[in-house]
C-alpha cells in the first residue's frame, strides 16, 4: 500500500489506462465470443465489467487528482520564481554590505592613523605663540619675503641667506659645514643686524635630533652663537658658496 | 436576509451549479464506459458501427496517454508534491524574513522587496 502511495499520478494513471484497454477489449471479445457461439457465460463478463466501472472510476479520480496537481504545479512555480528574486535580491544586499564592509574598513584604518598623528602631535606639542614668534622673526629680516619697496641694489635680501639655507634641513641633508659663514654678502643679513638673534633661539620643533644625527661631530648646530667672521678659513670658500646659492636661488626665479 | 443578498446567494448558486456542471462534464469526458456501452450497443444490434466505434475507443486511449503525457506537476505523488510545495513556502518565508531584518538593520538602500 506504502509503495503505490509513493508511485507517482502519472505511473498510476497509465497504470489504471492500461487495464481499462485491456478489460474493455476483455469484455467485448468475450461478448463477440459469447455471440458468435451463442453461449452465455453471465458470471465472468459481468465481473469484468464490475472490475471495468471500477477501473474506470478510480481513472477518473486520478485524472482529477493530476488536475489538482496541475494547479498546485502552477503555485510551485509561482513560489519558485518568487525564490529566485528573493534569492537576487539577498545576493544584491549581500554585495552592498560587502562594499560597506570595504568602506567602512578603510574608514576605520584612516581614523586610527588620523588617532595616531594627533596622538603624536600631543607628544611634542608646540604652542602657537611660539610659532608666531618664530614666523615673525623669519618675516622680520626678509628672509621669506622682499619688502614691498625693495629694488635691485637694495642691501635687504629678499631671499634666505646661506646661513639660513645651511641650517634649514636641506642644508643639514646636504651635510654642508655651517661654522663661520657669517658675513658672507655684505649688507644683506648683517645690514638688517637680525641674523643672530633668528638663528640664536632654539624652538621645540628645530629638531636637535635631526642637526645631531646629521651634522658630522665636529659640527657644532649652535652656530648662531659663534659671532660673525669665527673660522675665517672657511671664509673666502663661504662666500664663494654664498654666491653660488644666490645666484643660484636668482636661477630658480 | 435583504433583497441584494437575496440575488446575490442566487447568482452564486448558479455559479457553483455551473462549476459542478463543468467537473462532471470533465469526468464524463475521461470515462471509457460510454464509448464501450456504445460498441455493446452496436453488436447487440449487429450493426457495421462496431468496426466504426471500436477505433473511437481506440483513439480515445490514445488521446488520454497522450494528456497524461503532458500534463504538467504529475511525476509526483500528491503527498511528495505537497511536501515540495511546503518547503518552497518554508524558502520564501524564510527569505523574506532574511530581507526584512536586512532592511531594518541597514542604513543603505536596500532593494525593494516586491
Amino acid at each position: 500500500m506504502a509503495a503505490v502511495a509513493e508511485r507517482s499520478t502519472k505511473e498510476r494513471l497509465f497504470s489504471v489506462l492500461d487495464d481499462l484497454e485491456v478489460l474493455s477489449r476483455e469484455l467485448i471479445e468475450m461478448l463477440a465470443l459469447s455471440r458468435s457461439q451463442k453461449l452465455p457465460q453471465p458470471g465472468e463478463d459481468v465481473q469484468i465489467l464490475e472490475l471495468l466501472v471500477q477501473r474506470d472510476r478510480e481513472f477518473q479520480d486520478l485524472m482529477e487528482v493530476a488536475r489538482q496537481q496541475g494547479k498546485v504545479h502552477q503555485e510551485m512555480q509561482l513560489l519558485e520564481k518568487e525564490v529566485e528574486k528573493r534569492d537576487s535580491d539577498i545576493q544584491q544586499l549581500q554585495k552592498q554590505l560587502k562594499e560597506a564592509e570595504h568602506v567602512l574598513a578603510t574608514a576605520v584604518y584612516q581614523a586610527k592613523e588620523k588617532l595616531k598623528s594627533i596622538d603624536k602631535a600631543r607628544k611634542g606639542s608646540i604652542s602657537s605663540e611660539e610659532i608666531i614668534k618664530y614666523a615673525h622673526r623669519i618675516s622680520a629680516s626678509n628672509a621669506v619675503c622682499a619688502p614691498l619697496n625693495w629694488v635691485p641694489g637694495d642691501p635687504r635680501r629678499p631671499y634666505p641667506t646661506d646661513l639660513e639655507m645651511r641650517s634649514g634641513t636641506l642644508g643639514h641633508m646636504a651635510n654642508l659645514p655651517t661654522n663661520g659663514v657669517n658675513g658672507h654678502l655684505p649688507g644683506d643679513a648683517l645690514a638688517a643686524g637680525r641674523l643672530p638673534d633668528v638663528l640664536t633661539p632654539h624652538y621645540p620643533w628645530q629638531s636637535s635630533d635631526i642637526s645631531v644625527g646629521m651634522l658630522p661631530p665636529h659640527h657644532s648646530n649652535d652656530f648662531g652663537l659663534e659671532p660673525p667672521g669665527h673660522n675665517k678659513e672657511n671664509e673666502d670658500d663661504v662666500e664663494a658658496m654664498s654666491t653660488d646659492s644666490s645666484s643660484s636661488s636668482s636661477d630658480s626665479d | 436576509m435583504t433583497p441584494s443578498c437575496d440575488v446575490k446567494y442566487m447568482r452564486l448558486k448558479a455559479a457553483m451549479a455551473v462549476v459542478q456542471q463543468k467537473l462532471e462534464k470533465e469526468r464524463e469526458e475521461c470515462s471509457l464506459l460510454p464509448l464501450v456501452h456504445d460498441i455493446i450497443k452496436c453488436m447487440d444490434k449487429d450493426s457495421q458501427d462496431v468496426h466504426q466505434e471500436l477505433a473511437k475507443l481506440k483513439t480515445k486511449i490514445q488521446e488520454a496517454r497522450e494528456q497524461i503525457a503532458n500534463m504538467p506537476g504529475i511525476d509526483s505523488s500528491p503527498v511528495d508534491q505537497q511536501q515540495q510545495l511546503a518547503t518552497l513556502r518554508e524558502q520564501v518565508r524564510t527569505k523574506n524574513q532574511l530581507l526584512q531584518k536586512y532592511k531594518s538593520l541597514c542604513m543603505f538602500d536596500a532593494p525593494k522587496a516586491s
